[in-house]
C-alpha cells in the first residue's frame, strides 16, 4: 500500500470505511466464487482424505471430536494413502490413465496442428467456417455423441456392417469395449481443445518471419522448425494441458467406450465413492490425482517463465 | 532542399553505355488478377549502386523489389541478377537478402542468433559464424547487445540488427523495404548517413524503397521515381529535382509552383509560355522540342523565386502580386503570394540575417526569377 492510498483510506468517514470501491468488488465476485465453489470443497476432500472410514452418515469418522475426558481429540488418518501404496491397483490405475491421457494429448497434437495451421492461413469466409465446423461438436450434448460412437463401435454397429458388407472383414470387429475405443473417445472429445489455442496462436504468426527466413536462405520445412515451431510452443502447451488435464481424469469416456479392463483412476474413483462407500479412500485417490496434475504443470509453467 | 550526401561512384556507370548493368529488370509486368501492380518496367541498376524506388503508397515499387527478393512471381518479362536470369529461382536460392519494413526479426532468438540464421543455413563452421557475426555487430556498433531478444531492444536497435543479418551473408544485392519507416526523425537522419557509410565500405548494391523524397536524395546515386506501375523518371537526385520531366516528378519530388499555359515562343534561344495565371510570359533560357500552342506547364523551385518591392526590369518572369501568408521556419521561411490571377505562389527565402524590415503581411511586392529557374514541362 502506497501512503497515498492510505491518506484515501483515513478522508472516508464512518460507514464509508467499510464499503468496498469498485475495484474491489470486482475482484471479490470471482474470489468469492472461487472460494465457495473451489478452495472450500478441496479442503472438504483433503479433510474427508484424512479422516477414518465408517459405517455411517457420513460414511467416515468426525476429524475433531471431544473424548470422555473433556479433551479436543484431533485425528489424523493417513492410512488412506498408505492403503493407495500398497494397493497395487491404483499405482495401475493411475499408470493408465497418465499413459492414456499422454497418448491421447500426442494424438491431438498430432492431428489438431496441421489443423490449425491450414485454418490459420485461410482467410475471411473460409476461416469462419473452418472454425464453425471445429466447434458446432459443442452444440450436441457431450453425452450424446460418446452414445453415437457407441453406435458407429459396436459389433453390428455401423463401421463393422460397413466393413463386412464392402467385404473386407468376415467377422464383425470388436473395437468397443477396448483400450482403443477409449483413446478415440478422448481424442475425438479434446481435439477442439487442441485446436482453438494452436490456432489462436498460428493466428497470430507474421508472415513475414517466414519471408525473411526464405530469404536468409531456408527452405519451407527448415523455416517451418526454425521459426513456426519455436514461435508456436505456447499453443502447443496450452493445448497439451487442456487436453491432457482432463482426460487424465476422465470418467465417462472410458465407462461408455473402455472394456473392463480400461483402468482409469476417474473409474476407481466412482467405483470407491459409489460402490464401495468408501469416502476417505476416494479422496485420497482424488488428492494424489490432483497432485500428480498441478505439480507437473506448475514446474512446466516456472520453466517457461524462466525462458520468457 | 538538404545537401545531398549519397554515395557516389567517380564513374557513374549509368552514363557508359558500354558498361553491363549488375541487375537487369526488362519488361516486367505483375497482375494481381485485374489489378496491374507493376506495368511494363525496364531498368538497369548497376553494381555499387544505391538505388532509390520512389513513390507514392500503392505505385508497385514494394511489388518490385518483391520480385527482385522472389517472394512474387512475374507475370511478364525477366529480371537477371549478376547475369542470371532468376526466373523460377526461389527466395533461398538467390544472391539476394531483403530488409524488412518490419524488420522481421525473429522474437524467439537473441540479436546474435539472428545475425547467424542465415549462415547456419549455409552450414558454415561454427567458428567462421562466431567471427562473422561479432565483425557485423561491431559494423552496426551493437557489440554488447548480442544476447538481447530483439523485445529488449530500441527500434532504431532493431533496424541495426535487420540490417546486420541480412548484410552477415555478404549479399551481392541488398533490398531495403522503407528501411528508416519505423524511425523518427531525428534518428532516421542519423541513420541515413550511416546506412551510406556502411554501403560505401562494403561495396553492395542496394535497392532501396521509399516514398520519403527526402530520404530517397540523401541515400541514392540514382532516383527511380514510379507511379501507377510505371517508371516515369530515372536519374541522379539532383536531375529529378532540377529536371523533372513531368508534372508528376516535379510535383512529388519537393514542392513546385506549375503554371498551365500553352507555348508561346519557341526558337533555339529561349523557350516562352503564355499562362492566364501569370501576366509576364514565363521563359526558359533553351530551346525544347515542342511546337506553338501546345499545353504545357511551366514549373519553377520556391527557392528559385525572388521576392521585391521594386518591379524588376525584366520583361519575362515576373508577376505582381499581395503577401498572404508567411511561414517562419527559422533557417528559411515560406512566403504564400498572391498573384493577381487569384494563383497562389510558394516563395521559400533563406533568412540569412536579423532583418527587420522584410516583406511582411498585406504588402504588395514582385516576384521574379531567372530563366535558368523554370522547367517547361511537356508531360
Amino acid at each position: 500500500m502506497t501512503s497515498a492510498a492510505d491518506d484515501v483510506g483515513a478522508g472516508k468517514r464512518g460507514l464509508e470505511r467499510f464499503i468496498p470501491s469498485g475495484r474491489t468488488l470486482v475482484i471479490l465476485v470471482p474470489l468469492i466464487w472461487l472460494f465457495v465453489f473451489f478452495i472450500l470443497p478441496l479442503f472438504l476432500v483433503l479433510k474427508i482424505s484424512v479422516s477414518e472410514a465408517a459405517l455411517a452418515r457420513p460414511p467416515y469418522l468426525p476429524l475433531f471430536e471431544w473424548s470422555d475426558d473433556n479433551f479436543l481429540k484431533f485425528t489424523l488418518n493417513f492410512g488412506n494413502y498408505a492403503y493407495l501404496i500398497e494397493d497395487s491397483l491404483y499405482y495401475k490405475a493411475y499408470l493408465e490413465s497418465v499413459t492414456i491421457a499422454f497418448l491421447s494429448t500426442v494424438i491431438c497434437l498430432l492431428i489438431g496442428y496441421p489443423m490449425a495451421y491450414y485454418i490459420a492461413k485461410k482467410q475471411g469466409a473460409v476461416r469462419a467456417i473452418l472454425l464453425l465446423m471445429i466447434i458446432l461438436p459443442f452444440w450436441t450434448s457431450f453425452l450424446l455423441r460418446v452414445y453415437a460412437w457407441i453406435g458407429i463401435l459396436k459389433p453390428k454397429g455401423i463401421l463393422s456392417s460397413a466393413l463386412i458388407s464392402l467385404g473386407i472383414i468376415d467377422e464383425p470387429l470388436q473395437l468397443l469395449q477396448t483400450d482403443f475405443a477409449t483413446l478415440l473417445g478422448i481424442v475425438y472429445t479434446y481435439l477442439p481443445f487442441m485446436i482453438l489455442p494452436l490456432y489462436a496462436n498460428l493466428a497470430k504468426l507474421d508472415g513475414t518471419l517466414l519471408e525473411a527466413a526464405a530469404d536468409l536462405g531456408s527452405r519451407p520445412i527448415k523455416a517451418f522448425l526454425t521459426v513456426t515451431l519455436p514461435l508456436s510452443i505456447p499453443g502447443i502447451m496450452a493445448g497439451s494441458l487442456l487436453v491432457f488435464i482432463p482426460a487424465v481424469g476422465e470418467f465417462v469416456i472410458p465407462a461408455l467406450l473402455g472394456g473392463p479392463d480400461t483402468l482409469m483412476i476417474g473409474r476407481v474413483l466412482w467405483d470407491e465413492f459409489f460402490s464401495n462407500r468408501d469416502w476417505p479412500v476416494a479422496s485420497a485417490v482424488a488428492v494424489v490425482m490432483l497432485l500428480l496434475i498441478v505439480l507437473p504443470t506448475m514446474f512446466l509453467r516456472a520453466q517457461q517463465k524462466e525462458e520468457a | 532542399m538538404e545537401q545531398q550526401t549519397g554515395s557516389y561512384i567517380l564513374n557513374k556507370p549509368w552514363t557508359d553505355p558500354s558498361a553491363s548493368p549488375f541487375i537487369r529488370i526488362q519488361n516486367v509486368t505483375k497482375n494481381f488478377g485485374a489489378f496491374t501492380a507493376v506495368d511494363n518496367v525496364s531498368l538497369d541498376i548497376y553494381q555499387g549502386e544505391l538505388f532509390c524506388l520512389l513513390g507514392g503508397s500503392g505505385c508497385g515499387k514494394s511489388t518490385l523489389l518483391r520480385m527482385l527478393s522472389g517472394f512474387e512471381d512475374i507475370s511478364g518479362g525477366t529480371v537477371e541478377i549478376d547475369g542470371q536470369d532468376m526466373t523460377g529461382v526461389p527466395p533461398y536460392e538467390r544472391p539476394v537478402n531483403m530488409m524488412f519494413q518490419s524488420y522481421a526479426l525473429f522474437p524467439h532468438m537473441t540479436v546474435m542468433n539472428n545475425i547467424a540464421y542465415g549462415l547456419k543455413r549455409d552450414g558454415m563452421a561454427k567458428a567462421d559464424i562466431n567471427n562473422r557475426v561479432e565483425e557485423m555487430l561491431s559494423l552496426v556498433q551493437l557489440d554488447q547487445f548480442a544476447k538481447r531478444k530483439p523485445h529488449q531492444l530500441s527500434g532504431g536497435q532493431r533496424q541495426r540488427v535487420a540490417l546486420a543479418r541480412a548484410l552477415a551473408k555478404k549479399p551481392k544485392l541488398l533490398l531495403l523495404d522503407e528501411p528508416l519507416g519505423a524511425l523518427d526523425k531525428k534518428l532516421r537522419e542519423e541513420t541515413q548517413f550511416e546506412l551510406v557509410n556502411i554501403q560505401e565500405e562494403l561495396g553492395v548494391t542496394f535497392v532501396v524503397v521509399t516514398h520519403d523524397q527526402e530520404e530517397a536524395m540523401t541515400l541514392s546515386t540514382r532516383i527511380g521515381v514510379m507511379d501507377k506501375g510505371r517508371i516515369i523518371q530515372v536519374g541522379e537526385p539532383r536531375d529529378i529535382y532540377e529536371y523533372p520531366q513531368s508534372r508528376f516528378v516535379a510535383d512529388f519530388v519537393g514542392s513546385v509552383n506549375l503554371f498551365e499555359g500553352v507555348i508561346s515562343t519557341d526558337n533555339e534561344k529561349a523557350t516562352g509560355v503564355r499562362s492566364p495565371e501569370a501576366e509576364s510570359e514565363l521563359r526558359v533560357g533553351h530551346s525544347i522540342s515542342c511546337v506553338l500552342n501546345q499545353k504545357v506547364a511551366f514549373a519553377v523551385r520556391p527557392e528559385k523565386i525572388k521576392i521585391s518591392r521594386t518591379k524588376p526590369k525584366q520583361k519575362h518572369n515576373v508577376c505582381a502580386g499581395k503577401v498572404d501568408d508567411i511561414a517562419y521556419l527559422g533557417g528559411q521561411s515560406v512566403y504564400l503570394i498572391k498573384l493577381a490571377s487569384g494563383k497562389m505562389l510558394r516563395v521559400t527565402t533563406p533568412n540569412t540575417d536579423r532583418r527587420q524590415n522584410a516583406v511582411t503581411w498585406e504588402e504588395d511586392v514582385f516576384v521574379s526569377w531567372d530563366d535558368s529557374a523554370g522547367v517547361v514541362l511537356v508531360s
